[in-house]
């Protein structure tokens, strides 16, 4: 084939456009111009090619294909030209296009999207392919990557607790019981069309019992792990199989020790155990622990009581296990971070509160937010008030600051698909942040 | 009520709900219909995909996605339907050439539609979670040609006779055969196994238990191997050609299991072709095919090793045992040696240097050498044959190999220190008889046996070496301070340090008075220099060389012992002697005095003396006179000693009891170096102890064990525990 004949032209909606058979072969065999070219189809007639499609947005893809790049000029809405990458199958090419990987230190806002829930917002989670989900008191608002919202989740319209995505296209919620009603608990829902696809059961000597669903963790295993509060002993860890959907596991909460309360479970894949903390104001002292399923043993605890009296203003409010250093990084409400060694039992019974200044000096805001911490491929997060720091280095140095004007304080924060959602409590809207693409050179 | 039936009138919603043409979908879904049908009737060459991929796009887009999937569907599966009925009507050999023509025309129809409904592809199924169109598509095919009643069983029983066709040696067409049975992969694992894959690993099973058994009927061993062998090659070539990769470990079990597994103590025991034939014939391809095929079943290489291992342990028990064999002990190491040897090579090239094999190798020759008591002193020696005489001409290369071999005959011995009492007789008498041929090959014995056995083991062997250099020194220096004893006879003295070599009672005997002044020299001289020892001479190990002139003057040298010379020089002085004055000359020891005249009169070729009257036996009333008649072809005469090379009873009991003599301070040594480690011990632990621990030496025995235990009990190196008697205690 000669180098000519490599040439197309094409009219879309009455535009001409002329590109190369190369050009479009970046699409893949996948999309409209890898079918359209494919042998099967007899592609005679040497003229036009005629695609009754919007020109404007094809002249974006094919700079898309030819480049790499994605530049949307300002007289493009976004939805349309959403559209028709779904027309030409490009939707992908866009959408790895539209942000680069993760990097806590180059990130900018991208969008806020405002919400128009009645009350707080209590959990955002970020899915894995840039999409995520916000849980407002019974309900979960659900948006795909292009920030489209799809129809909402509830379970028996029960406050919500926690949500979490299994994959892009399975969340789960967690949700309060009704005393005696044997409903919330736990469901499996599909992200697109909000359908309860499965209700998980906890069952005690062998009898099906309500509950109380809270913290929610995934592992690399396919299993589901939560906090549960039941009617009377039925407090602790519940494990259940994704794919099954059946119990797997239940880790009975030990007398003193607060399991079924947990405000965050973490799965800690090298360790192979799981981590629970249950922390001030549920509970009027911390408990962090460590628990090991196969034994059902807790490997490591670490507590708070009878510390309080010497440093009441350095209460634990949220932690995270942090694998390749063996610590355990807590936050108080002054946003001081705190290390307590896991090699140690009991953390040596004492947190290593970092000594870098203060760096909270503005002014508290009318309605404060308990910080949250994250961490991701070596950059912890830490949100505090209306801002989220950035750290990194092994001395967890603070790198970047991530902060808008309004909003009020952020009550949550999650990352995933290269992407940073921050929920904040006033005007319920959240933020996304995103990393530019690569720079040209 | 009646009151609301009244308000029948009606307001218009007020919302315009806006209405496509209301045949659109219709309209659309026969274009797209009129599309596959020309596409399955391959007339699509005037289709344009844009307007077909935008039509089905708009239907999707306007919520006719439903629409369009079942459409789709419906429309695939009339077509197939009359597709299975075209490949039905194939007749014979077309059959299976229809069916492939159909079904790749079916996958490039597949793929077309595939790319007009791509867009539903994507959002449609995706959202409603069914089945993808081309898996649809397949599902379609499998449902309604390849599980077709009528195509079936038929498409089943054509391939599998044409895979039995191909067994019985026809060529089929492998390219057809590929293609239909891809058709079953590509239909899903599930349709390649339950619908081709079992049932051909069935058919093959009844194909080959029926073989086989034809095959063991008529074939011997090594030809029923060559045939199981072509068979599993053609069965691996097989699976290359036309089936699933997967399947070459399936087919080959099928394979190994009737032909080899269901028959192997049969093939291994075949009378005049089994096993035992091949081993004996060294055949070694057969034996190799054998290894090759019987390791891929359970237990196949058991069999094979114990059926060797069997036949080994008899073979070797016969050659030990067998009194015959044993007469010449040379010969009697040399065949263990050849049957090793034709065992390594069996294993090396037949049995792929298998270590289980090998290990089965030593354990038999362990097994039967230690039957026969004598063995340590055979291969003691074979060395020494070998030292004195064997190894001349004999490259160094090929010595060393000689020695590895004996070592690894050594190591089989359990009574290493029975051959450690052999081996020093006869290193000794090599040593002062100068017989030694090589001291390198020597040295390089004692270093093996150094490495195999430890330092102590070869100490005393290396103090023999050490004496023979000293006494080269001694008597250089001796001869060096008395320059005049350069005349007259020359008296070598080997001084032999007490305990490292094999003594026996020093017998005394009159050496003659030229000899006796030499000695008296020496020893003066040499307890001069070395104060604090003592010398005593053994004169039954000692050589002489005398010149003698016989009656018509020839000359002679004559090599003797010591002994023979005593009684030689006495005819110096007289004609004839009797018995009795010889006796009384010499004050040699009656026994080896009559084996040393019996040397000198008997032999014949070597009588330089005759005895009166003649006869074979020495006797007490004998006299003799020098044999003037006395000729030889050789200015030097060796006048050998009647000794018996192999040892005879009573020295084989001495030895024996010897040995045993020794074993006893090891087995005590033993005994108190595990107690001081262990403080309290029962008594069975302690004899597996001291076995384990004397296991490089020898096998200890459990009652001469016991008996050490007792001796050391009343020494107070250990006592009974007074509540449990089976314990033992170490006193420290």
């Amino acid at each position: 084939m000669g180098l000519s004949n490599d040439r197309i032209r094409f009219n879309v909606g009455g535009r001409i456009f002329e590109t190369t058979a190369t050009t479009l072969a970046n699409a893949g065999r996948g999309s409209f111009f890898g079918a359209l070219f494919d042998e099967n189809w007899n592609l005679s007639q040497p003229d036009d090619l005629f695609i009754d499609r919007n020109p404007d947005c094809f002249a974006v893809l094919l700079d898309l294909l030819r480049t790499g790049d994605l530049n949307i000029p300002p007289n493009i809405p976004e939805r349309l030209l959403h559209k028709e990458a779904m027309f030409y199958g490009l939707i992908d090419h866009l959408r790895t296009a539209k942000w680069g990987p993760f990097d806590g230190n180059r990130l900018h806002l991208s969008r806020s999207v405002t919400g128009i829930a009645p009350g707080d917002g209590t959990a955002i989670r970020a899915g894995p392919d840039g999409g995520c989900c916000v849980a407002h008191g019974s309900v979960v608002h659900v948006f795909d990557w292009m920030l489209e919202e799809h129809p909402t989740i509830n379970l028996d319209y029960q406050r919500v607790n926690d949500v979490g995505w299994i994959d892009s296209g399975n969340i789960v919620l967690s949700a309060c019981e009704r005393l005696g009603r044997g409903d919330g608990g736990m469901g499996l829902f599909s992200s697109s069309s909000g359908e309860l696809r499965y209700k998980f059961q906890v069952s005690h000597d062998n009898q099906i019992k309500s509950y109380s669903a809270g913290a929610l963790s995934f592992s690399p295993d396919s299993k589901i792990f939560t906090s549960c509060k039941g009617r009377s002993n039925e407090y602790g860890i519940g494990v259940w199989d994704q794919i099954t959907g059946k119990q797997l596991d239940f880790f009975y909460e030990s007398p003193g020790w607060s399991l079924g309360d947990a405000d965050k479970l973490q799965w800690l894949s090298g360790k192979n155990c799981l981590l629970v903390a249950t922390l001030f104001p549920r509970k009027d002292n911390c408990y962090i622990s460590l628990l090991d399923f196969r034994d059902k043993n807790m490997v490591w605890s670490w507590s708070d009581i009878g510390f309080l009296a010497t440093a009441e203003e350095k209460r634990v409010r949220d932690a995270i296990a942090m694998e390749e250093s063996n610590s355990i990084c807590v936050v108080n409400e002054f946003e001081d971070l705190g290390f307590i060694d896991l090699r140690m039992d009991g953390g040596g019974s004492s947190v290593r509160w970092s000594s870098r200044s203060r760096l909270m000096k503005s002014k508290m805001p009318d309605e404060p937010c308990y910080p949250k911490l994250a961490l991701h491929e070596g950059q912890l997060f830490s949100s505090m008030n209306d801002s989220i720091s950035v750290f990194c280095g092994s001395d967890w140095v603070l790198t970047s600051r991530l902060k808008r004007s309004y909003g009020g304080s952020i009550c949550d924060f999650s990352i995933g698909g290269d992407r940073l959602f921050a929920l904040h409590s006033e005007e319920n809207v959240f933020d996304v942040w995103e990393t530019l693409p690569p720079p040209i050179i | 009520m009646s009151n609301q039936k009244k308000r029948n009138f009606q307001i218009e919603a007020f919302k315009h709900r806006v209405v496509v043409d209301p045949k659109y979908a219709d309209k659309t879904w026969q274009i797209l219909e009129r599309a596959i049908h020309q596409i399955y009737n391959q007339d699509a060459s005037g289709l344009s995909f844009e307007e077909l991929y935008r039509n089905a796009y708009n239907m999707v887009l306007h919520k006719f996605g439903e629409k369009l999937y079942t459409g789709f569907i419906a429309t695939m599966t009339s077509h197939l339907k009359e597709k299975s009925k075209l490949i039905e009507a194939a007749q014979g050999g077309s059959f299976l050439e229809e069916i492939n023509k159909k079904w790749n025309e079916h996958n490039k129809a597949l793929e077309m539609i595939r790319d007009i409904l791509m867009y539903m592809d994507r959002t449609y199924i995706e959202s409603t979670k069914k089945t993808h169109v081309h898996p649809m598509g397949l599902n379609l095919w499998r449902d309604n040609v390849v599980h077709f009643t009528k195509i079936h069983t038929r498409l089943l029983n054509t391939l599998l006779d044409l895979v039995q066709k191909e067994r019985t040696g026809e060529v089929i067409d492998r390219g057809l055969m590929r293609n239909v049975i891809k058709m079953f992969m590509d239909l899903g694992e599930s349709v390649y196994q339950e619908d081709f894959e079992k049932p051909f690993l069935d058919a093959s099973s009844e194909f080959y238990k029926v073989e086989s058994q034809e095959f063991i009927e008529s074939c011997d061993c090594g030809d029923y191997l060559k045939k199981a062998e072509k068979r599993l090659t053609e069965e691996i070539e097989r699976v290359a050609h036309y089936l699933d990769a997967k399947s070459e470990e399936k087919i080959t079990s099928v394979v190994e299991k009737e032909m080899i597994a269901n028959h192997m103590q049969r093939l291994v025991h075949m009378e005049n072709s089994g096993l035992v034939n091949m081993l004996l014939n060294d055949k070694y391809d057969d034996l190799g095919r054998m290894y090759n095929l019987f390791r891929r079943v359970t237990n196949g290489l058991v069999t094979v090793r114990d059926v060797m291992t069997s036949h080994l342990r008899e073979m070797g028990k016969q050659l030990v045992t067998d009194p015959e064999k044993s007469k010449d002990p040379v010969e009697f190491v040399q065949r263990l040696l050849d049957e090793r040897d034709k065992y390594d090579k069996i294993i090396s090239t037949a049995f792929g240097n298998d270590k289980t094999f090998q290990n089965a190798l030593n354990s038999s020759f362990e097994y039967f050498i230690n039957l026969n008591a004598r063995s340590p002193e055979f291969i003691s020696l074979f060395v020494d044959d070998k030292l004195r005489k064997g190894l001349k001409g004999i490259a160094d290369v090929d010595v060393e190999v000689i020695l590895d071999k004996v070592m690894m005959l050594f190591r089989y011995l359990q009574e290493k220190d029975v051959f450690e009492k052999y081996y020093k007789q006869h290193l000794a008498k090599r040593l002062l008889s100068g017989k030694t041929v090589s001291d390198e090959a020597e040295r390089s014995l004692i270093v093996k046996l150094k490495t195999e056995c430890g330092y102590q083991f070869t100490s005393k062997l290396e103090g023999m070496f050490t004496d023979m250099k000293t006494s080269e020194d001694t008597m250089r220096g001796f001869y060096g301070s008395h320059p005049e004893l350069s005349e007259g006879p020359t008296l070598i003295v080997q001084v032999l340090t007490t305990g490292s070599w094999p003594t026996q009672p020093a017998v005394p005997c009159n050496l003659p008075a030229e000899v006796s002044v030499l000695c008296e020299k020496f020893r003066s001289n040499y307890l001069g220099t070395h104060t604090g020892r003592r010398l005593s001479w053994q004169t039954n190990m000692g050589t002489a060389d005398i010149k003698a002139i016989f009656g018509k003057g020839q000359k002679h040298e004559l090599n003797v012992s010591t002994f023979q010379m005593c009684v030689l020089m006495l005819f110096n002085n007289s004609d004839r002697l009797s018995y009795k004055e010889i006796e009384q000359a010499t004050e040699i020891p009656a026994a080896d005095l009559k084996r040393c005249l019996q040397s000198l009169a008997c032999v014949k070729g070597k009588n330089v003396i005759k005895k009166e009257p003649m006869s074979k036996d020495i006797g007490e009333e004998d006299s003799f006179v020098v044999n003037d008649k006395f000729t030889s072809k050789f200015y030097k005469v060796k006048i050998g000693t009647v000794v018996a090379q192999k040892e005879t009873e009573p020295e084989k009991q001495e030895t024996r009891q010897r040995v045993e003599e020794d074993r006893k301070p090891q087995i005590e040594a033993a005994i108190v170096r595990i107690m001081k480690s262990r403080k309290i011990l029962d008594h069975n632990n302690i004899i597996a102890e001291v076995t384990k621990q004397l296991q490089p030496r020898f096998l200890a025995n459990p009652t001469e064990i016991k008996k050490r235990i007792e001796s050391l009990i009343e020494r107070d190196f250990l006592e009974r525990d007074s509540a449990d008697r089976r314990l033992y205690r170490y006193l420290a």
